[in-house]
């Protein structure tokens, strides 16, 4: 990036050819729209030549991406304001999982519980959402997680723990569902 | 450690990125507490499942896009730099010491005043001959501005027809056979940059009727909720009230996909 910044805009495609498919998969992630996604990767990388001047070398690149990446998301659903993102709180809602039902842990890497596990994360709160995103598929650290989201490293581990129950809790009533 | 304490480190713990004396105390804690152990393997359980989500991947197209509006970038880029060194090289007879610099603006002042004087007797019928040339250049250039609009949108090149739909911003209002020629764009060009660009270009024409029809029947045919969305805007800046039943009919229309629906809804709202 630092070479994009002095000038070298062609270097831009070294960039786009290491963290396309990454930023595809976190936006999809939040916004579960094929298209949108590829037309957001694009305006990320534009974006950054545009605010070239703005990037720190001794800032982390992938915690300065993300946070082009979170506003292009953020002026997008600003556009869109009415969509309705997943069924919030519905993890909030339920009861803890009783012992004798039968837990994740038991069949987790079958493709049932997988596909499960997907529609779980979808219904999470946005918030939530992201958190797990950055962490699990992004492979950031709490620190460049914490640049991004602009609070403290602390902070992130607990929500990330909240995050991770909610995702337990909507897991449980998903499978609830379908049982019923 | 607490039981509130050792939520904290539980996720760097399934991860396997938590440090030696942390790692120690958080698993002495799970050996004596039963609850937070239990809570621990199905939540780690969990954590561990995400990353065996399969990744989405994206088109080809996605790279193809990029590489072309990269492209036209550099182009627009090296275009400005080269109009920039002309300007530069101008700028470098300017003399640096104060003295010769003010020496130089007196001349120039004279050469002014000479001309102007010089000038003086030119009579009405010659100013007349005079504007009506200016007019004649005016439209001789609107002319080419049209020209060359149109032949660089039809062009293979994205970069081309970017410039293309740039020239077609500067031109007359009226001109509908650019107005025409970025409605053809919007709707059948493949570059999603160059449709955008076209979009913005349409605000020239606003207060035609054509524009109106044209980007109404546009939405639909649009692949990119960028587009549809930057359409609807459009309307919206257009301040065409005319377009509400139109705009009804989108926020209806269940082959649009929700957030374009949306946006139609609050196009209505506002110009309402």
């Amino acid at each position: 990036m630092a070479a994009v910044g002095a000038g070298e805009v062609s270097k831009l495609a070294v960039l786009f050819e290491r963290h396309h498919r990454s930023l595809f998969r976190y936006f999809v992630s939040m916004n579960r729209n094929r298209e949108l996604s590829e037309d957001l990767v694009q305006d990320v990388f534009f974006r950054m030549l545009r605010y070239r001047g703005s990037y720190d070398p001794q800032q982390s690149f992938t915690a300065w991406m993300y946070q082009i990446a979170r506003n292009a998301s953020i002026d997008n659903a600003q556009k869109r304001r009415a969509e309705v993102i997943g069924i919030d709180e519905i993890g909030e809602r339920q009861t803890e999982p009783v012992s004798t039902a039968p837990g994740p842990e038991e069949s987790a890497t079958s493709n049932q519980n997988l596909a499960l596990l997907k529609r779980a994360l979808e219904r999470l709160p946005q918030d939530k959402r992201e958190l797990l995103v950055l962490a699990r598929f992004q492979g950031m650290k709490y620190e460049e997680i914490a640049t991004v989201l602009s609070c403290e490293v602390g902070t992130v581990k607990v929500r990330v723990y909240r995050a991770m129950r909610a995702l337990e809790q909507t897991y449980f009533a998903l499978e609830k569902e379908i049982a019923s | 450690m607490t039981c509130d304490e050792s939520k904290v480190f539980l996720s760097e713990y399934w991860s396997q990125t938590l440090g030696e004396t942390q790692e120690l105390a958080l698993e002495g804690h799970l050996a004596m507490c039963a609850g937070c152990r239990a809570e621990s393997e199905r939540l780690g359980t969990l954590w561990r499942g995400l990353s065996l989500l399969p990744a989405e991947e994206p088109s080809a197209n996605l790279r193809t896009r990029f590489y072309e509006t990269l492209g036209a970038y550099r182009h627009g880029l090296e275009a400005s730099s080269k109009s920039g060194s002309w300007i530069q090289k101008l700028a470098a007879f300017w003399p640096k010491q104060p003295a010769f610099q003010m020496g130089l603006s007196f001349a120039l002042l004279v050469i002014g005043v000479s001309v102007g004087y010089g000038m003086r007797g030119v009579d009405k019928n010659d100013k007349r001959d005079a504007a009506s040339e200016i007019a004649t250049l005016r439209d001789e250039i609107g002319g080419m501005r049209q020209m060359v609009a149109l032949s660089l949108m039809q062009n293979q090149s994205p970069s081309e027809r970017l410039r293309g739909v740039s020239f077609a911003n500067r031109a007359e209002s009226s001109d509908t056979e650019v107005l025409g020629a970025l409605l053809r764009t919007i709707n059948t060009d493949p570059i999603i940059n160059v449709r955008m660009q076209a979009v913005d270009a349409l605000h020239t024409f606003g207060a035609s009727p054509v524009t109106r029809n044209g980007v109404l029947q546009s939405i639909p045919r649009q692949i990119s909720p960028m587009v549809q969305m930057a359409l609807i805007d459009l309307l919206v800046d257009l301040r065409d009230k005319e377009a509400v039943p139109e705009l009804r009919k989108l926020s209806a229309d269940g082959a649009l996909i929700q957030p374009v629906r949306a946006r139609a809804e609050r196009a209505i709202e506002r110009l309402q």
